[in-house]
């Protein structure tokens, strides 16, 4: 019986050193492949691992949803309805009212139905080509906005005939919208969410510091290490839109993967990436709008772009930005000054604007 | 009334190995604790294939022969070398930091040889079209390293 004892306490001794888990160092990591880009999400806490799983699950769920490539999402059904009306889920159904709302605002910057036209130059499958004047004529003229069956209620969607759309200017944003909802049911303290080019700073590190968050550098893209700055970021979203993350050369010109909705050939704004950045506790899907706006503000160009802003800062969904230029300017709205960090030796000129 | 100690009480060597190999076992889950557990240790790369781990190695292997991955109708060669300013040209001075690349893909983006070379633990080159990540784990840590890159 005492030598039962003994083992007892031993083994209490051994939970004893195992048991307290710190919420600071628990976590979990994991790697996604999915929306056509690859996420790491890592999650700190108690509950870490079930909350990675279930932000896991939801991309999955959304991807499942949204995927052009898929010929079973709901996206597909509808771009291969022939212009009928099709039943959506509340998430599609909302991402394509925001997606309508943005497009408004950004007088058609934003545009999910240039699809078509992403398509004629290779982008979606990966066939790269050069379409020709007519043919992006042609595709441009099935542009225009979904519309609802019953205005204000997501109920069904329907496109014209021949008119398809792609969320992918705006998907990534909407799932980082829905895992902050995950992160936040299931109280994970700090969390470090990547999903291609849309980062969640969730909390800040477990030193107490902001999550550092390099902006890439466009002109040493080949160099992972390489970047024109750093943000500083606690509880915010961010999310860069940039000519040289998908590109293709040909005949020794660039053509790049954004789009400009006006004339159907890669937005050639005199940016090569914009960055916006926006706090988690904003209404109205803060995620969505910056992935939005970094993709629309890309396509008009610096000087619309620092006006849009302007006339945001008052609204309640400001965001923040920085803009590289092509002439070798970072410019930095007065928002972020101090939560930007120069890299030193880049070779660009840093701007600060108000 | 008398007593004695019963014989059965008495320590033997199987308690001995018991015990001890409960005390190990504690101060294997404190130091691994202590670590705050995934981080930190050797830089290790992993390669996973459709979400599969596929490889795992340390980097300086392939300073002696590359590795081939082959996922999804492509093939990807991972090499060790010295990260350039410009690998497209090899042009010095090298930054300073050595690691893993992928010297050839025959896949149609080519994003995983524009990736360059990564050196720290945190880091990854995705293939998207073969479905392949090699992901670098561990490692020295450094507050001074970005936790996130945008872009």
């Amino acid at each position: 019986m005492r030598r039962l004892i003994l083992y007892v306490l031993l083994l209490a001794l051994l939970g004893g050193c195992a048991a307290p888990v710190d919420p600071d160092t628990a976590r979990e990591s994991i790697q996604v492949l999915a929306m056509d880009t690859a996420m790491l999400i890592t999650t700190y806490g108690e509950r870490s691992v079930p909350a990675a799983y279930a932000c896991e699950d939801t991309i999955r769920d959304l991807e499942a949803q949204f995927s052009r490539t898929d010929p079973d999402s709901a996206v597909s059904r509808l771009n291969n309805a022939g212009g009928e009306s099709v039943e959506v889920e509340e998430d599609l159904g909302r991402l394509i009212l925001i997606a309508n709302t943005y497009h408004q605002w950004t007088n058609g910057a934003l545009d999910i139905s240039i699809a078509p036209v992403a398509s004629a130059w290779g982008f979606t499958e990966d066939s790269f080509r050069v379409p020709s004047q007519e043919e992006l004529e042609e595709l441009l003229r099935l542009k225009g906005r979904p519309q609802f069956s019953t205005p204000g209620i997501v109920t069904s969607v329907s496109l014209s005939p021949g008119q398809s759309i792609d969320l992918g200017a705006i998907a990534k944003g909407y799932a980082a919208d829905k895992i902050l909802e995950v992160l936040q049911e299931y109280e994970v303290p700090r969390a470090n969410i990547s999903l291609g080019g849309n980062v969640l700073a969730y909390g800040g590190r477990p030193d107490g510091t902001p999550w550092r968050v390099g902006i890439q550098d466009p002109a040493r893209a080949e160099n992972p290490n390489a970047f024109a700055g750093v943000l500083n970021l606690t509880d915010s979203f961010a999310v860069t839109s940039g000519g040289y993350q998908r590109f293709f050369e040909e005949n020794g010109e660039h053509y790049h993967h954004i789009i400009d909705p006006a004339t159907g050939y890669p937005a050639d704004s005199g940016l090569v990436s914009v960055t916006v950045v926006a706090d988690c506790a904003l209404p109205e899907y803060p995620g969505t709008m910056c992935d939005a706006l970094s993709t629309a503000l890309f396509v008009m160009g610096e000087e619309q772009a620092l006006d849009f802003w302007r006339f945001w800062k008052s609204s309640k969904t400001p965001f923040e930005l920085v803009l590289i230029t092509e002439d070798g300017r970072v410019v930095v709205t007065e928002g972020l000054v101090d939560r930007f960090t120069q890299e030193e030796g880049s070779g660009y000129d840093y701007e600060t604007v108000s | 009334m008398t007593t004695r100690p019963s014989p059965k009480l008495r320590p033997t060597w199987a308690d001995a190995l018991v015990i001890l190999s409960v005390a190990a076992l504690a101060m294997a889950l404190a130091v691994f604790q202590w670590r705050g557990g995934d981080s930190g240790g050797a830089l290790t790369a992993v390669v996973s294939v459709d979400g599969t781990e596929a490889d795992r190695f340390a980097p300086e292997e392939l300073l002696e022969q590359p590795r081939t991955y082959t996922s999804n109708g492509y093939t990807l060669t991972v090499t060790y070398g010295v990260d350039y300013e410009d690998p497209s040209r090899n042009a010095l001075p090298p930054s300073g930091k050595s690691g893993l690349r992928v010297a050839f893909s025959d896949c149609p983006t080519q994003d995983c040889v524009r990736t360059g070379t990564i050196s720290r633990g945190g880091q990854s080159i995705v293939c998207l079209p073969a479905r392949i990540i090699v992901r670098l784990e561990g490692g020295p840590g450094d507050p001074a390293e970005v936790d996130a890159v945008l872009g």
